[in-house]
């Protein structure tokens, strides 16, 4: 059982049913003004927050019309989302052929797996000043150390995704004469699916910080340049207005995923919601 | 499923339960060690070649035994160990209170399923944002010591341990908690007889993760804010020097660690939730 | 030789033993094995779990191969699965990402021939199951009867000349599973396709064959072959007969005497 829907599974009949009437919802949304509050408490009126670290909440939305409207403000957009498209791309590709590839031979994967598994341990982000000085302070830098930190998590789900196939449907497919490729586009890989989704999420996140670090230690553009130089003008607020920006950078490809992983893998979510499959 | 709680969209995790590890020995019989070290033997070989035939800029890319020449120069010249032990400390320090805090936040957050519900957004908003863009704020706010290093590694390291220990405290079915019902168990008693050692093993997870979420904050502290020391201003001066062999044997140590961070969190892992793979090799 | 046998057996199984592991942890799983399957026949396996059913299912379609023995099929030894052999498993294996159409053409898809020409047949068949009505529906849509109806249309859809039946009902309740089985004679007679049955129940394999092969606790070794006379088609009321109850007895005989 992965942490995935969990959040969902709890206890259900437990302690909700006497609260049915309240929706928690009414309380997400009811949080929101209140952390408002607390920002514009703690910086506007108590002035008990550093404006270096957090500015006030009007002075922040004073800078968003400055902060969009500068010149070249799409540029650095741009190439900054280049930046982690192409990081994902290339970084998830890799990732998923050497997962299909390593799951295809137990010779391979008993091989490589102790090498690859201690990739999982590295932080990637001390390859930066490496990959700089390799290759300079343009935007292949930050797609290569993008795609370094978004491929492990792709190969080891895409692998372990592989494996989930039951035994059933293999000899199903071998009594049936399939061939290697046959059972891998038609069993493994789609059952894998689900499992390859989260890697690809968690590779995206990940991506998202390659790029970002990869910017602010040495850049020549995008939005982690802009970000060193608005603070290195002690413009805190225009700062902040760019952390908003990654935030919905963040949240729209985890989303994204996340939507397109139901689209795709339609038949998962389905089938868990189906009680009578839940007793086995 | 009840119309109160909510589907969180998946925290994924990379990690490789699902691959089972082979003992030496039978990898030496199938024969795949062979392949390791015929692998390992021919990476080394064109380490070593291929910067020394000019391929590639030998200052740019040191050759295997430039670079042995470079952890040795490292290793004796004294004045990094001083580095390493301000990296090692400053992990150790976020560590514990990112796992302090994320703990304490999971079970106050987690152990009603309503106020969990109300929170998903906001967890998923914190799970979106790169945390790492608050580095630069944080240096510029505390100064270049240790203690920025340490605000960033707790900002990033605390969450998985949240996340875990809230969808840990979850995990225990109806039906068990019908059954400490009947039993009439106090809130208490469900906790720590129920909810608690449901969510070890998760925990232990987000535990094991957070140590290298630490060592990746302090990392980027140091490579952005030079002055205090550290193995990531180390790697970054040598590299600003175009002196590669040193900055390769740094990243070499980083690894090193690394890895023996992650094997010792895995040994104390499988000490702690001793039970968690027995179960799970019964349930096959 | 004086007379050709005018039917050579489809298959033959001649001293075939499987063994798994090897040193300490080996493991005879069948032992031994003689068999022969006429063509045209239905065959039941019976015997006590663990026995060596599957195994010897799987040898005979090719899924595993023989520590010892010779198994042919149409006189040619077996030695990869082919493709006028089709198996069905307890397991209805309907894949969650196929509509039960889908599911039920894809032999025709792995091998290579044309989807279209096969879905009037499909059709047919599952109408024939009764779950036309369900050919756009997911697996997850069907009860665990409906989804083994889907995968017995699966198995008949390339007419193979011999069906192996791994306990395909096993997992169904006892009146789906009468009811199955009823489906299954008369589409093994409608397609005249040989049947090897896998079952631990005694009275389906005396109401289900033509002749029944007794098998022994492990290690698996054939008991005896028990022939069943009577006509076909057959109707729930034979289990009442004398004649039946008489032949339960003496399988359950056969079964406990080893
Ligand atoms: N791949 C394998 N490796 C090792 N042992 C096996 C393997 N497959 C089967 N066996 C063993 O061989 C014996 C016979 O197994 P088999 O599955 O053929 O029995 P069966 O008669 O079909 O039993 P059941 O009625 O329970 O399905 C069992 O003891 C089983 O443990
Ligand atoms: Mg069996």
């Amino acid at each position: 059982m992965t942490r995935t829907e969990v959040i969902a599974q709890i206890a259900i009949d437990q302690s909700e049913k006497k609260r049915k009437k309240f929706s928690p919802y009414i309380v997400t949304v009811g949080l929101l003004p209140l952390i408002l509050l607390a920002w514009w408490l703690a910086t506007t009126v108590t002035k008990s927050v550093s404006p270096i670290l957090l500015p006030t909440p009007e002075s922040v939305v004073a800078a968003f019309p400055r902060v969009l409207s500068a010149m070249g403000f799409g540029d650095q957009v741009i190439r900054t989302l280049l930046e982690i498209a192409g990081g994902f791309v290339l970084g998830a590709t890799v990732g998923f052929f050497l997962g299909v590839l390593l799951s295809s031979s137990n010779r391979l994967r008993t091989a490589y797996l102790p090498f690859l598994s201690a990739l999982e341990a590295i932080p990637t982000v001390i390859l930066a000043p490496l990959i700089i000085a390799w290759i300079g302070f343009g935007v292949e830098g930050k797609i290569l150390q993008a795609a370094i930190a978004c491929f492990y998590a792709v190969f080891i789900t895409t692998l372990s995704g592989l494996g989930l196939a039951e035994p059933s449907a293999i000899n199903l497919m071998r009594s049936l004469k399939a061939s290697r490729w046959q059972v891998m586009t038609k069993v493994r890989i789609p059952t894998a699916l689900p499992v390859i989704f989260g890697g690809l999420q968690l590779g995206a996140t990940t991506a998202i910080i390659g790029a970002i670090v990869s910017e602010f230690i040495g850049s020549t553009g995008g939005l982690g340049y802009l970000m060193i130089r608005y603070r290195g003008g002690y413009d805190t607020a225009a700062y902040w207005v760019i952390i908003f920006l990654f935030l919905v950078i963040g949240l729209v490809v985890y989303l994204g995923i996340w939507y397109a992983e139901r689209k795709i893998v339609f038949w998962r979510r389905t089938e868990i919601t189906r009680p009578d499959l839940e007793k086995q | 499923m009840t119309a109160t709680t909510t589907t969180m969209p998946p925290t994924p995790r990379a990690s490789a339960p699902l691959v089972a590890r082979e003992s030496l020995w039978s990898r030496i019989r199938r024969g795949s060690l062979w392949i390791s070290i015929t692998t390992v033997a021919i990476m080394i070989l064109l380490w070593e070649v291929i910067p020394q035939i000019g391929i590639v800029n030998r200052i740019l890319f040191p050759t295997f035994s430039d670079t042995i020449l470079g952890f040795g120069q490292l290793v004796s010249g004294g004045y990094w160990w001083e580095d390493l032990g301000k990296t090692l400390y400053a992990v150790a320090i976020a560590w514990v209170i990112g796992v302090t805090f994320g703990f304490v936040m999971g079970v106050a957050l987690g152990i009603s399923p309503f106020i969990r519900t109300a929170i998903t957004p906001y967890a998923i908003a914190v799970q979106a944002l790169p945390k790492v863009v608050l580095a630069p704020l944080l240096i510029g706010w505390l100064g270049f010591g240790s203690e920025s290093k340490i605000a960033l590694a707790v900002i990033i390291c605390f969450f998985p341990v949240w996340i875990d220990t809230m969808v840990g405290l979850a995990l225990p079915n109806a039906n068990e908690f019908k059954l400490m019902q009947s039993l009439k168990a106090s809130r208490w008693q469900v906790f720590t007889k129920l909810q608690l050692p449901s969510a070890v093993p998760m925990i232990m997870v987000g535990v094991k993760h957070a140590l290298l979420l630490a060592f990746t904050g302090v990392l980027v502290a140091e490579i952005l804010s030079a002055s205090d020391g550290g193995l990531g201003k180390l790697a970054k001066e040598f590299a600003s020097q175009l002196n590669m062999s040193l900055t390769y044997a740094v990243v070499l140590v980083v690894v090193i660690i690394a890895v023996a961070l992650v094997s010792l969190a895995d040994v104390v892992e499988r000490r702690v939730v001793f039970w968690s793979e027995e179960s799970r090799a019964r349930k096959r | 030789m004086t007379t050709m046998t005018q039917t050579a057996p489809l298959v033959r199984a001649e001293g075939v033993t499987k063994r798994f592991g090897s040193g300490e942890k080996e493991m005879v799983a069948l032992s031994g094995l003689n068999l022969e399957v006429q063509e045209g026949e239905f065959l039941s396996l019976l015997g006590p779990s663990g026995c060596g059913k599957s195994t010897a299912l799987n040898i005979m379609g090719g899924l595993l191969s023989a520590t010892e023995g010779t198994i042919t099929f149409s006189g040619e030894p077996m030695i990869e699965p082919r493709r006028e052999i089709g198996m069905m498993f307890q397991q209805a294996v309907m894949f969650p990402w196929r509509t039960t159409l889908d599911n039920v053409l894809l032999p025709v898809e792995i091998f290579g021939e044309k989807k279209k020409d096969y879905i009037a047949k499909a059709d047919e068949l599952l109408g024939m199951v009764g779950i036309k009505d369900f050919r756009d529906s997911y697996p997850w849509q069907l009860s665990g009867g409906m989804q083994q109806r889907a995968a017995l249309c699966r198995v008949l859809l390339h007419d193979p000349k011999l069906l192996l039946l791994d306990e395909p009902f096993g997992a169904l309740d006892e009146f789906t599973r009468e009811a199955m089985n009823q489906e299954l004679l008369r589409l093994q007679a409608y397609s005249g396709s040989t049947a090897v049955l896998v079952t631990h129940n005694i009275t389906e394999a005396v109401f289900m064959s033509d002749r029944i092969a007794v098998m022994s606790a492990r290690p698996g070794r054939l008991v005896g072959i028990l022939e069943v006379p009577f006509d076909r088609p057959r109707t729930p009321d034979l289990q009442t007969t004398n004649d039946f109850v008489k032949l339960v007895a003496e399988a359950r005989r056969m079964l406990e005497l080893q």
